[in-house]
């Protein structure tokens, strides 16, 4: 680690700071810019306003942070992994299956908890379909993306099905929540998910020198010194398991995996030490920053954030499509 | 060092290696040689610990392989795959600094140790001037340099190599055969390389496997196991065995079909 990327830490860091302190100051509501300030750094004044700050944008906020830093390790871990610039939560359909375990939850109406470990389930499940159609046909990166394609149109399919005979109000939320957002989480849930999601990142954190080696593939790595299978297995359940998570918490949120990562080995580097920390930062940033936009853009109403990050998503996607000549180059 | 008995090995249902046997000695300059389909590169997967053995054993230091743990088998052994993608855009630097990692805990970190060895290894391999070059931005042959360099930074005491020179122009292929052969004999480095040209394998290696079907067809030194007998009856195809004047070993000439047809007409 150089000046630069020390450097590069820092603004980051700063960046992460500014975006935290501002979204809690925006919103829908009539409190104006300078009583949120107020607010913010007076947690035990009383009011109104007080508990439109800590009880619903603190939380939110919190939750957007964890979740898009979840979301963005993983798009680096699924990506390294599968040796697939391409690969994320959402393309490989992990999303689909997590979005499928939430509603076979709701239909059911389980309790929190087990709602999120029926995330994880659909979560774990679809991941090891995506590997086992992977490793029947190579690893060839189209197969790879377009076998979660089709599983995602597969899960989205059952979730409508699951939607179109179940009773409306029982669906009603769930519909927004599909489509990624912030605000329908429960406190409980948000409560939890730091011890969670925090351990999980330190562990891909631990095996992000195996994770640089596992690039160069399993035969190779193992040649290396690199348990492959064993690793291999640590970071596919560890990915799973954050992503199961976040979905649960704020649904089918897009294409953060992918930019984020991508984005940051332009800054940082291919070296996944320093790419994940970097691409864990900028994630909860870029969300954030995200869901501020999705609650000012239309205001006094709110879109959902999945909306702001599949519309960058898409716009990037396509740039890069255009631009790139060597699309297997990052 | 390296014991293989009675190997029987292959993929899913269908067998390639049917019954090989054979032992490597410390020092050793081994080269496997065979027609497409022979085996050899199954042989060289099974003796690198990625295939597992489905009948007999292969010893390394007496110790069957496939109990040896990946990082052990690493900090000894170094293997250079026929064909190798980097899909992420990787320098040289960061790239060959992958090999030290086998000699590394979890959280250890790098020492000077390490760095001086990654200065020798880029020196050897002739690389130090690409070091912040991207591996995607290397030639054919700079690449098959730095990829060795790798192997060079896991300090290995046996060296298994397949088809490393394939591919590369003559500048190339002699560089890194060169480059090999001045470790084996300087500081004993055991070699075992799977080479499809039959004069580089006559010209460097001391002792030639020739495969065919699975099997071992003959074993010996290049001038016992390169006869115009054994090359034509494992390959089938015509060839012309002379003395090389250089290094007075075997070299294998071709015969085209234009040229057999027109010295039958000779006989006749």
């Amino acid at each position: 680690m150089d000046k630069k990327h020390i450097l590069i830490f820092i603004s980051l860091s700063g960046i992460l700071v500014i975006v935290f302190v501002l979204s809690n100051l925006v919103g829908s509501s009539q409190l104006t810019f300078s009583k949120s300030i107020y607010y913010l750094f007076h947690p035990n004044a009383s009011g109104m306003g007080r508990d439109i700050i800590w009880q619903i944008r603190f939380p939110r906020v919190m939750l957007g942070l964890l979740v898009g830093a979840g979301l963005a390790c993983c798009g680096v871990v699924f990506q390294g992994l599968l040796r697939n610039p391409l690969a994320e939560p959402y393309t490989l359909g992990v999303s689909g299956g997590a979005a499928l375990g939430v509603s076979i939850s709701v239909v059911f109406a389980v309790s929190t908890i087990s709602m999120a470990s029926f995330a994880f389930l659909g979560s774990t499940i679809s991941i090891f379909l995506v590997y086992a159609i992977a490793l029947r046909k190579r690893f060839s990166n189209t197969t790879l993306i377009l076998g979660g394609v089709i599983l995602n149109f597969l899960f989205s399919s059952l979730v409508f099905l699951i939607f179109s005979i179940s009773r409306a109000e029982d669906v009603h939320g769930i519909v927004l929540w599909l489509m990624g957002d912030l605000s329908s989480a429960q406190v409980s849930l948000i409560k939890f998910m730091p011890f969670f999601i925090f351990p999980a990142i330190c562990l891909l954190f631990i095996f992000s020198r195996d994770l640089n080696i596992l690039t160069l593939g399993e035969e190779k790595a193992r040649h290396l010194g690199v348990d492959s299978n064993k690793v291999k297995k640590v970071l596919f359940l560890t990915a799973s398991c954050i992503t199961g998570i976040c979905v649960c918490a704020s649904g089918v949120i897009g294409f953060i995996g992918l930019i984020v990562p991508h984005f940051m080995r332009k800054v940082v580097g291919v070296d996944h030490r320093l790419l994940l920390p970097a691409s864990c930062i900028a994630g909860a940033i870029f969300l954030i920053f995200c869901d501020i936009l999705a609650r000012v853009i239309i205001q006094p109403l709110e879109l959902p954030v999945g909306v702001i990050t599949g519309i960058f998503g898409g716009i990037f996607f396509l740039c890069f499509l255009l631009k790139s000549k060597h699309l297997e180059l990052f | 060092m390296l014991k293989v008995k009675n190997l029987i090995c292959g993929y899913d249902k269908r067998k390639v290696i049917r019954d090989i046997s054979f032992s490597i000695e410390k020092g050793d300059f081994i080269g496997i040689i065979g027609p497409n389909g022979a085996g050899k590169t199954t042989l060289f997967r099974a003796i690198s610990n990625i295939l597992k053995p489905w009948n007999g054993s292969i010893l390394y230091k007496d110790k069957d392989i496939s109990k040896i743990l990946p990082r052990d088998f690493a900090c000894e052994v170094a293997v250079i795959p026929q064909i190798l993608e980097i899909p992420f855009a990787f320098s040289v630097e960061e790239f060959v600094s992958m090999g030290r990692f086998t000699h590394l805990g979890r959280f250890q970190t790098w020492k000077e140790g390490d760095s001086r060895i990654l200065e020798d290894v880029l020196r050897v391999t002739f690389t130090s001037s690409l070091r912040k070059r991207k591996m995607f931005e290397l030639s054919g042959g700079e690449r098959q340099m730095v990829i060795l360099a790798q192997g060079f930074a896991q300090e290995p005491v046996l060296l298994l190599l397949d088809e490393p020179t394939s591919h590369l122009d003559i500048f190339h292929q002699v560089q890194i055969l060169d480059l090999i052969k001045n470790l084996n004999r300087e500081k004993e480095l055991t070699v075992v390389v799977v080479l499809h040209d039959l004069n580089l394998a006559s010209s460097y290696c001391d002792k030639i496997i020739l495969l065919d079907e699975g099997k071992i067809f003959r074993e010996g030194s290049p001038q016992e196991v390169l006869t115009y007998q054994n090359i034509e009856k494992v390959y089938k195809t015509i060839v012309v065995v002379k003395e090389n004047p250089i290094n007075l070993k075997p070299y294998i000439l071709l015969v085209t079909e234009e040229e057999r047809k027109r010295k039958k007409r000779y006989k006749n």
